[in-house]
């Protein structure tokens, strides 16, 4: 019960064997008040939320909606043992992408046949993939580019760990291999279990990383052009994104791919509308460097869960279309500024400076958090947070417009997680390590996604590269939606192991080292 | 003001004040005490329950 960061012991809110945490933390009288503003603030949402019969008749019909009981719980998660400046920051975040899920989610429901079936509004609507660039929806502002996947399967995950269990478990009574990723079989599954809101004129997926996410495509676009009529425009961006001779086929495909949106919505591609989006990324871009630039420092300030989740939902999904992110930007710029200034820190000890790279287990993203509280590992930033920093075109001219193209283009080939574990080596091995140094990181935690082949291919080669460079490198493997098969604890066994072993470091906050937290959400 | 409208200007004022001291000992105490996460929690299982029991078109 203490304003001074670290001076709880965070572990012993935690009920052994429970869903739920004892209590909620105390932060010093300014910042509990703070945070619990911000709790107000969510219920608000969430009291708006239900108060629309058709969303309560989803929460009833779809199984992956249970999920979102746990909305206030994951905030606390991430806002673990923050003060100051960094809780704030993680609010601005957090809040922001709760309200922005909880559009989403009454969108879908009020275009989807089964619950409001609002036919006209459905004719406005574009489905796309959970792991895709929304970048060919920039010019369509006139329509609603929706995610099933992102509700269903990315975020329920993130609320509660347990969530994509019962729908990897259907998958694969249906036959699909249960060595994919299951990420994809997870979303294949919502779709076999007949889970996923029906709406939309037409739909777009990628080709997004992996074999498991080809094959999630293909079952889903199975029922979606087959069963429900929407058709599907199977977006296939080139693999080896960093070679010129790939960026003429990668343009088409997005040409195509807005002559398809065009010809099944009847909307037409507003090029004004495009480039105020592409100024707005502009801004997250420079926003997002100049954070990187600070983690470069001895004073880091936008890290850990703090930069990866709010990149990966302002990078991929947002892609300069939500004003309001760009608001966020400026918002999370002047407080790291403000924190940066006055030389604070987020924790009472910074022990070791690390990269995080690899694919992060979903059902634990919360970890970074506890990384730096429990041993003092500052997470400086993540492969997923490493994406394009390319500035792209935003004034309206007709060299511009073609220049756009091939923007929107590079965008899709440089998604999250797709511009490391595609592209050859050199994105995934090389350029980790031109990281470290440029991050002056003396560690990098390798999560070892099991079921991703394309990652745990290079196992050798990442040992054989920290041994000459002399880094240590700390292997986490997980499965990345199922943590039957390596838990929470599991994960931070792996690091506890490491940093008594080899490192021989007692940890910061002892009471973190164990948590009995299979059951939590 | 009149004597009376001022006493019953007061009286709304306290009323309000009263009003907004409960509501913030009410919230207060949800929000600390993790109560509204130890009730949904309880409902999760009757949830989960009741989407067994919805028929469903699942097939590949």
């Amino acid at each position: 019960m203490a304003k001074e960061i670290g001076a709880d012991r965070l572990g012993d809110l935690y009920i052994d064997g429970g869903k739920v945490r004892k209590r909620r933390e105390w932060r010093g009288l300014v910042d509990t008040m703070y945070d619990y503003s911000r709790w107000l603030k969510i219920m608000t949402i969430l009291g708006k939320f239900v108060m629309k019969p058709r969303n309560v008749k989803a929460m009833f019909r779809y199984r992956w909606m249970a999920n979102y009981l746990a909305v206030p719980m994951m905030v606390d998660r991430h806002t673990q043992g923050l003060r100051g400046e960094y809780l704030r920051m993680c609010h601005v975040e957090q809040d922001l992408i709760i309200d922005d899920v909880a559009k989403l989610l009454d969108n879908l429901f009020r275009g989807d046949r089964r619950i409001g079936n609002d036919t006209e509004f459905s004719k406005k609507v574009v489905l796309v993939d959970e792991n895709e660039m929304t970048a060919v929806m920039m010019g369509f502002p006139m329509l609603k580019s929706l995610s099933r996947e992102t509700p269903s399967t990315y975020v329920s995950v993130l609320l509660n760990q347990h969530a994509a269990e019962h729908y990897i478990d259907v998958a694969q009574e249906f036959g699909l291999a249960g060595d994919v990723c299951p990420m994809p079989e997870a979303e294949a599954g919502v779709s076999i279990d007949d889970d996923a809101p029906v709406l939309g004129a037409c739909a777009i997926q990628c080709n997004t990383t992996c074999d498991g996410s080809l094959l999630g495509n293909g079952v889903i676009s199975k029922r979606l052009e087959l069963e429900d009529g929407i058709p599907v425009f199977q977006l296939a961006a080139p693999l080896r994104h960093r070679e010129d001779d790939v960026q003429e086929y990668a343009a088409q495909e997005i040409r195509n791919a807005i002559a398809f949106i065009e010809k099944h919505t009847g909307a037409k591609w507003d090029w004004t509308a495009y480039f105020d989006c592409a100024r707005r990324v502009n801004i997250a871009t420079r926003c997002r460097q100049e954070w990187l630039d600070m983690n470069r420092t001895d004073y880091p300030q936008v890290f850990g869960s703090n930069l990866a989740l709010y990149t990966e939902t302002n990078y991929m999904a947002i892609c300069g279309r939500i004003p309001a992110f760009e608001k966020a930007d400026r918002e999370l710029t002047r407080l790291a500024e403000k924190a940066y200034n006055a030389r604070k820190r987020a924790a009472k000890e910074y022990r070791h400076r690390a990269i995080i790279w690899g694919v992060q287990s979903h059902f634990y993203m919360d970890f970074l958090v506890w990384l730096l509280n429990c041993w003092g590992i500052v997470p400086l930033t993540d492969m997923l947070s490493m994406v394009s920093t390319r500035v792209l075109a935003e004034e309206d001219t007709p060299e511009n417009r073609e220049t756009a193209i091939y923007d929107m283009a590079w965008l899709t080939e440089n998604m999250i997680m797709r511009n490391r574990t595609h592209g050859g080596y050199k994105v995934l091995l090389d350029e980790l390590w031109e990281f470290c140094e440029m991050f002056n990181a003396d560690m990098v935690v390798l999560w070892e996604h099991m079921s991703c082949k394309a990652l745990t291919g290079m196992h050798g080669m990442f040992e054989e590269r920290a041994r000459e460079k002399g880094i240590h490198l700390v292997w986490v493997t997980h499965d990345l939606f199922d943590p039957r098969i390596i838990s929470r604890q599991g994960v931070r066994d792996q690091i506890n192991n490491y940093m008594r072993t080899v490192m021989r470091e007692e940890p910061l906050d002892p009471s973190l080292e164990i948590l009995h937290d299979e059951e939590s959400w | 003001m009149s004597k009376k409208a001022k006493k019953r200007v007061f009286s709304i004022l306290w009323k309000i004040l009263a009003l907004l001291i409960g509501f913030f000992v009410v919230t207060f105490t949800v929000y600390i005490f993790n109560l509204d996460m130890k009730l949904t929690a309880a409902i999760e299982p009757w949830l989960l329950k009741h989407y067994d029991r919805i028929p469903r078109d699942t097939h590949l």
